[in-house]
């Protein structure tokens, strides 16, 4: 065992200053893109679902169904398709965003005061106008409160990217996992932890920032 | 590894199915029924030790409405843990307190990613019964415990069950990963499976692991459905979980 | 008027003229190589990925641009992903490798090494000369369990068929020089192999709590000597020679020429089992920074300074 017993090593991590933004930039470059194609898929299905009532139950059912396979499982699924790659990874990503995306979509349009459908469309508002002019703005709160919660969980998820040859973050992980004997493992495995969740931390405030901005209206904080 | 399209895929789930018919995969220390016995007892002893472990505390404090910023902060962070790497941490902390490796790691794991959900669903689901409810409750001569033991916790119970529920497909789906450090469970099938590129065993591995958690997920609720009464039923559908 | 522009137009031009010169001539790139990156990837296990560190490390020395994917995964990932082209170097095991590729192996070098480069011709890989290093599957027994049960050599576990637990990395039964081999040549039979890691910390941790009685470990792994394990000798033979030799696609040769397979061979020439060995304590039990290892050994053997 190592002599000093130690189990962190401060300096590892100043020497891999660069190697650990390089992951982070990694692990933040695929949660956005999992975010951002979720986000287009969900808005999709969720413009579906509100126009299609009956389509809600079919869609949340199926996309409940993707949220309760574990993510190792579904990256399985896909590997001997899509092989070890970026985009295998991406549709896992996107895969766990789908269900609470939509669902916090079309609850936010549907809690559009009705009182303020009518002003608008008594302004002349109809059809997609109403929606994306109106609706959508009104709803924000509420979607990017949902906007929130997949990406911090797509956070935690990249992590286990990194059993599929990506990682960002989840290479430390990995590697410390490799190595756990000596203090340089160790210290991996908690640089890839910390970072990560600081990362969704941060991510979950920047969130936080761009609803106000985007809101200047609401007074009322949507509940997370 | 699928050569192409059609054809390729059939091939590939003749050959899945063809792995689930041979029966020698069923049997033996790393066979089917013995990591589907590992993977449920797991899951049952964690979900049961953090039932115990979580709902008390999580009740009282939501009864006396105390805790409430505290319970906010760790769905935030506790949303934010990536379950991959507690598992992993858990293998050193496991060798030095002398659990070794494979069940312990996982086990405390699943632990320590189970409770936090556990207790703030729990409290928030004590701490959102109708105020005026309980009000009346005191106003009828009730004491402190008897409107905790016959008002809260009854109105609480979907929220609670929904809770238990919601942590036991999450232990399902992180207990997948006990593989990783030497445990067993049907995780097994897809880490071995993936350290000699056998897809087959991968894919199979990966329908055992889904359809457990499906399974879970539809067997609990079913449970749910016919303890909770259909009047307090639309209280359950918020509940926090964390995806593994 | 026109004199004084003249000359300022002549100042101005030979100013410019010297910035260009200067920039031309200061060789600010520092001797960077032209041509296709080297992607440098490792499997999943310290050692590979601390030579392919050493081999990227001379490479940048010398100029070429690299980049590194360590710790992929076992060979059936790493393999394809260089015939692919996904990368261009690996550090490979002569003996494994050859036996993956439906040769025969032996526990000689040079014929293993020249059936290895023949096997691999067509897939495109050059395997440059071998190191003096050799890195062999070992099964390795806690002092304890060797002095209970009089273990000094793997023949002497037959006597304790069925009673005792293998432990090793998930693709072991099915290699020849693991499991599979053992049940083969030696006649052994375990109670139960359990999937670990490759030759890693879990499989030293599961030995040392006696989860399992015997282990896969490598034979220049530090740890057994830190540990006080007993490796067991291999009185079969059924361990081939696995020197370590660089696995480089044919392209990236053609690409650069003699002199990278040469800079390759320096360091490859110096690589000996004990320097390996030693370097693995250093990484593996001393907690050193693989990189930092890499970096001071190839300065000790003057590769770079």
């Amino acid at each position: 065992m190592q002599a000093a017993g130690g189990f962190f090593s401060w300096e590892w991590v100043v020497n891999h200053l660069d190697d650990i933004w390089d992951r982070t930039v990694q692990h933040l470059l695929l949660t956005a893109i999992a975010v951002g194609v979720g986000v287009v898929i969900s808005l999709a299905l969720s413009i579906i679902a509100l126009r299609f009532r009956w389509t809600y139950a079919p869609i949340t059912w199926f996309t409940g169904i993707l949220y309760t396979i574990p993510s190792l499982a579904l990256f399985a699924f896909l590997v001997p398709v899509t092989g070890l790659s970026v985009l295998t990874a991406e549709i896992g990503l996107v895969s766990y965003t789908l269900l609470i995306l939509i669902r916090n979509m079309v609850a936010g349009i549907d809690g559009v005061p009705p009182a303020t459908v009518e002003s608008a469309r008594g302004m002349g508002y109809t059809g997609r106008g109403l929606f994306f002019a109106v609706e959508l703005p009104l709803a924000l709160p509420v979607i990017i409160a949902g906007v929130r919660i997949a990406s911090v969980t797509t956070i935690g998820l990249v992590t286990i990217t990194a059993l599929i040859g990506q990682g960002g973050l989840g290479f430390f992980i990995l590697r410390g996992l490799n190595l756990f004997y000596s203090p340089i493992g160790t210290t991996q495995i908690i640089v890839g932890t910390v970072v990560s969740v600081a990362l969704a931390v941060a991510v979950d405030l920047a969130l936080v920032g761009v609803e106000r901005l985007a809101t200047p209206w609401s007074t009322r904080r949507a509940a997370a | 590894m699928v050569d192409e399209e059609g054809g390729g895929m059939i091939e590939f789930f003749g050959e899945v199915a063809a792995w689930f018919g041979d029966s020698a995969n069923w049997f033996g220390t790393s066979g089917i029924l013995n990591r589907l016995r590992e993977h449920i007892q797991i899951t049952a002893a964690a979900t049961a030790v953090s039932t115990i472990m979580a709902i008390p505390p999580a009740v009282w404090l939501a009864h006396r409405r105390i805790g409430g910023t505290l319970v906010v902060a760790v769905v935030n962070i506790g949303r934010a843990i990536p379950s991959f790497a507690i598992v992993v941490l858990f293998l050193p902390i496991s060798i030095r307190l002398g659990l070794g490796i494979g069940f312990w790691p996982t086990f405390l794991a699943l632990l320590f990613l189970a409770i936090p959900p556990m207790f703030t669903n729990a409290y928030t689901g004590v701490a959102g019964v109708d105020p005026d409810l309980v009000e009346a409750s005191r106003g009828m001569g009730m004491t402190d415990r008897e409107v905790l033991l016959k008002v809260e916790t009854p109105m609480a119970s979907p929220v609670i069950l929904a809770a238990v529920r919601v942590a036991a497909v999450q232990v399902v789906a992180t207990a997948t990963l006990g593989a990783l450090v030497g445990w067993g469970g049907l995780g097994r099938f897809i880490v071995d499976g993936f350290a000699v590129r056998d897809s087959v065993v991968v894919f199979a591995g990966a329908l055992l692991v889904a359809s457990l958690a499906i399974v879970t997920e539809v067997a609990l609720g079913a449970v749910e459905r016919r303890v909770v009464p259909s009047t307090l039923r639309s209280r359950s559908e918020h509940v926090e979980s964390i995806v593994a | 008027m026109r004199t004084h522009a003249r000359r300022t137009i002549a100042g101005a031009a030979i100013a410019a003229f010297a910035l260009i010169a200067a920039a031309c001539g200061s060789g600010d790139d520092g001797g960077a190589i032209e041509g296709p990156t080297i992607t440098i990837g490792s499997a999943n296990f310290s050692e590979n990925a601390l030579v392919a560190e050493i081999y990227a490390q001379a490479l940048e020395a010398e100029g070429y641009q690299v980049e590194r994917k360590l710790n992929i995964g076992s060979r059936e990932i790493y393999a394809p992903a260089l015939e692919a082209g996904e990368l261009d170097l690996i550090p490979e095991y002569i003996g494994t490798m050859l036996t993956y590729l439906g040769g025969t192996a032996s526990p000689d070098s040079a014929e293993t090494h020249a059936a290895l480069q023949v096997a691999w011709e067509s897939a495109g890989i050059d395997v440059l000369d071998y190191a003096p290093a050799q890195d062999k599957n070992g099964f390795v027994v806690t002092k304890a369990t060797a002095d209970e049960l009089g273990l000094t050599k793997v023949s002497d576990l037959a006597a304790h068929n069925g009673t005792l637990v293998l432990g090793g990395p998930p693709e072991c039964p099915e290699r020849e020089f693991c499991l599979k081999g053992l049940e083969d040549v030696y006649g052994l039979s375990f109670t139960e192999f359990r999937p670990l890691d490759v030759g890693g910390p879990i499989t030293v941790a599961a030995l040392e709590g006696d989860e399992i009685q015997v282990g896969l470990l490598f034979t220049s792994d530090g740890t057994i000597i830190a540990k006080d394990f007993v490796l067991l000798e291999d009185d079969k033979a059924l361990q081939p020679a696995e020197n370590l030799a660089p696995a480089v696609r044919a392209e990236i040769i053609e690409a650069y020429g003699d002199k990278f397979a040469e800079t390759l061979q320096q360091v490859s020439s110096k690589l000996t089992t004990p320097e390996l060995t030693a370097m693995n304590k250093f990484v593996g039990i001393d907690g050193k920074d693989p990189e930092a290892v890499a970096a001071e050994w190839l300065k000790a053997i003057g590769v770079t300074e």
